[in-house]
């Protein structure tokens, strides 16, 4: 569903503040190259960009603290709003969810998390150097995870509904005028259009994604030995990665527990007692990540464990671009 | 609103007794302040308060449901500590949790079961099970190894099995002493004893992974199918449900889609022995 609704934007930010009574909201903001999310209030409402490719930080970590103490009884539900997420994070969720809100042991901070949040999607109109996601089939613009979807254009603040709850929102909370001529929809349309046309130039050489699990597994040692050469083992790849929700509990007295994130990046992150490590050497440890998003996860999930945001690559030190190992598997 | 129900918080068990079974082992009697019921390999997440959680498979019986044994080999921190610990403090337990052994698929068979080590610690457990169902069994044959005679574990609960009509016991040494009158070698030397109908058996493994890997080697050898030899596999864990990644095998959580599986399952799996 893809229903339109325009609004100014001064009365869009007047109604985000007016909201801000009973809801905390986060949006991305920011200059240049970086973005990321802010709590949003009057001093920085007018800084919120729009249509800009993913922000440093990712959405999971909206859902899934860093560290958290998970023995408490219960937890702050402070009805959020965050407003400028990409599509990547936001098909990110389908895996975050399917592993915290499994039903045989469903995690109560994740359900809590998510059901007290209202997710505003933005529409990617550009892009950075190592976006990707349309190399794994997803879209630079929310289609189905997501309720509503904000474009700028000019001075107005296009929205698009895309489930009832997105409807809701426009016209109640936002009392959004709809427009059912097709100006709107082919203005967006076609910007969506020529996002697509760029990621698909620049993700050129990059496998199909339905190959891309053969090509991992198919990949020889001297694969993972030469491009693992460069691995400080730092996780940076992970911890900013939105798919991966890997974690560790830490007992404190008073049966406590602290749940943190984790990354089997990090030397012994399979290792049993005796002392064996299945993950010990560096190479298997560098494959294990490519493995799991490429491979087995997709084995077992029905949501994506990769999206193309392409965070990793720039958050590696070591300079290791899995584009380049990528392009060279699909030679 | 719905309950608070928190999977990630243990509830309490009081430590009533500690038997030594050996200079390293040693089993943890605890009465859980809840009623507690676990299938046989099912395991527990355990800890010892603010020092560690680890997994361990129940030694006792499943059909008790107010007690509960636990066998414990000292072989790091969270075990170090636990090994310490008197009658009358508190431990912690989350669980049970996995796909234990599958005994409906023992009814009208032989079950042939291979362990070390603290492998016999599940494996007692399903002792226990398999004697209570023991008229729809054929026959039940323990092979179990350990290094020398005195870490062999649970002395006067074999002398009871041996005593209990259609199970059998057989067991060896890696290094004997003058008294030992039972095999000497590695546990799988005890398969060329065994007499067995294989066509109407399974087979169960537990134990250290070169254990388990022998085991299986010579088990399909002797020609056992891949989906009747059922194994219990050990790998990293934190949270015991499918969620924190450090028990994955492949396509598996070993803690939700095991720690049982049948050989069929894992044999294409990345590390199964490590
Ligand atoms: C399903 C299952 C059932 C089991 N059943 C039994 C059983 O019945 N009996 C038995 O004796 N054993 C059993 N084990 C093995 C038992 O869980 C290990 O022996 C136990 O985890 C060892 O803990 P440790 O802290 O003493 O050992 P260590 O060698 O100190 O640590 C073992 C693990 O803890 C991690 N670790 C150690 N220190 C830290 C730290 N400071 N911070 C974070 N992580 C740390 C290591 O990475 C390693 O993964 C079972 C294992 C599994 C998976
Ligand atoms: S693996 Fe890299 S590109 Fe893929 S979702 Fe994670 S951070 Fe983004
Ligand atoms: S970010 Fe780079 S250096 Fe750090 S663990 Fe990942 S691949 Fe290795
Ligand atoms: S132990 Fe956490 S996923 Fe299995």
């Amino acid at each position: 569903m893809n229903i339109y609704y325009s609004i100014k934007r001064d009365s869009w930010e007047n109604s985000l503040l007016r909201l801000s009574s009973s809801y905390i909201i986060y949006g991305v903001t920011g200059n240049g190259q970086s973005t990321d999310y802010d709590l949003i209030s009057e001093r920085n409402i007018s800084s919120l960009v729009y249509n800009r490719p993913k922000p440093a930080t990712p959405l999971k970590t909206f859902f899934l603290p860093v560290r958290e103490n998970v023995t408490a009884d219960t937890v702050k539900e402070v009805p959020r709003i965050i407003i400028g997420t990409p599509n990547c994070d936001i098909e990110a969720l389908g895996i975050l969810d399917e592993i915290y809100l499994d039903e045989s042991f469903e995690d109560v901070f994740y359900r809590r998390r998510r059901e007290s949040t209202i997710i505003i999607s933005s529409d990617c109109l550009e892009i950075q150097e190592h976006c990707h996601c349309t190399a794994y089939n997803i879209n630079p613009f929310s289609t189905g995870k997501a309720d509503l979807a904000v474009i700028l254009r000019h001075d107005d603040i296009i929205l698009r509904a895309i489930s009832e709850k997105g409807i809701e929102l426009a016209e109640k909370s936002f009392n959004a005028v709809r427009s059912d001529d097709r100006t709107l929809a082919s203005f967006v349309e076609s910007r969506h259009h020529e996002t697509v046309e760029i990621l698909n130039r620049t993700g050129k050489g990059l496998p199909d994604y339905r190959t891309t699990g053969r090509l991992v597994k198919a990949a020889g040692e001297s694969v993972w030995k030469r491009y693992s050469s460069k691995c400080v083992s730092c996780g940076a790849c992970t911890t900013i990665c939105p798919t991966c929700t890997c974690f560790l509990l830490i007992d404190k007295p008073g049966f406590h527990k602290v749940k943190q994130m984790d990354a089997c990046q990090y030397p012994g992150f399979e290792r049993v007692a005796g002392g064996e490590d299945s993950l010990g050497k560096l190479p298997s440890r560098f494959r294990n990540r490519y493995m799991c998003k490429y491979v087995w996860k997709p084995a077992k999930f029905h949501s994506t464990a990769c999206t193309g945001c392409g965070r990793c690559i720039e958050a590696c030190i070591g300079k290791i671009n899995k584009n380049e190992l990528f392009r060279e598997l699909a030679k | 609103m719905p309950p608070f129900n928190n999977i990630y918080k243990p509830f309490r068990a009081k430590l009533t007794k500690v038997i030594e079974e050996s200079p390293l082992i040693k089993t943890f009697v605890l009465r859980p302040d809840e009623e507690f019921a676990f299938k046989t390999g099912q395991f527990i997440e355990l800890s010892v308060d603010g020092i560690g959680e680890a997994p361990f498979t129940p030694s006792s019986s499943p059909l008790v449901r107010d007690m509960l044994e636990v066998t414990v080999m000292k072989t790091g921190y969270m075990t170090g500590y636990m090994h310490d610990m008197k009658p009358g403090e508190y431990m912690g337990i989350r669980g049970p949790f996995g796909r234990g052994y599958p005994v409906e698929r023992f009814f009208d068979k032989e079950v042939l079961i291979l362990g070390g080590g603290c492998g016999f610690a599940p494996i007692r457990s399903l002792l226990y099970n398999l004697i209570a169902i023991s008229d729809k069994l054929r026959k039940v044959t323990l092979c179990y190894g350990s290094k020398t005679p005195e870490d062999c574990i649970y002395k006067p609960y074999i002398a009871e099995l041996r005593k209990t009509p259609k199970f059998e016991v057989l067991r060896s040494v890696d290094k004997a002493d003058s008294n030992w009158n039972e095999r000497v070698g590695v546990v799988t030397v005890l398969l060329d004893d065994v007499k067995v109908d294989i066509s109407n058996s399974v087979a169960v493994v537990c134990g250290p992974p070169v254990m388990m890997k022998f085991g299986t080697l010579k088990l399909l050898e002797m020609g056992y199918p891949e989906h009747d030899i059922y194994l219990s596999m050990e790998k990293n864990m934190s949270c015991g449900l499918g969620k924190c990644g450090h028990c994955m095998m492949g396509e598996y959580f070993v803690c939700k889609d095991g720690p049982v599986f049948t050989y069929a399952e894992i044999k294409n799996q990345p590390n199964i022995w490590n």
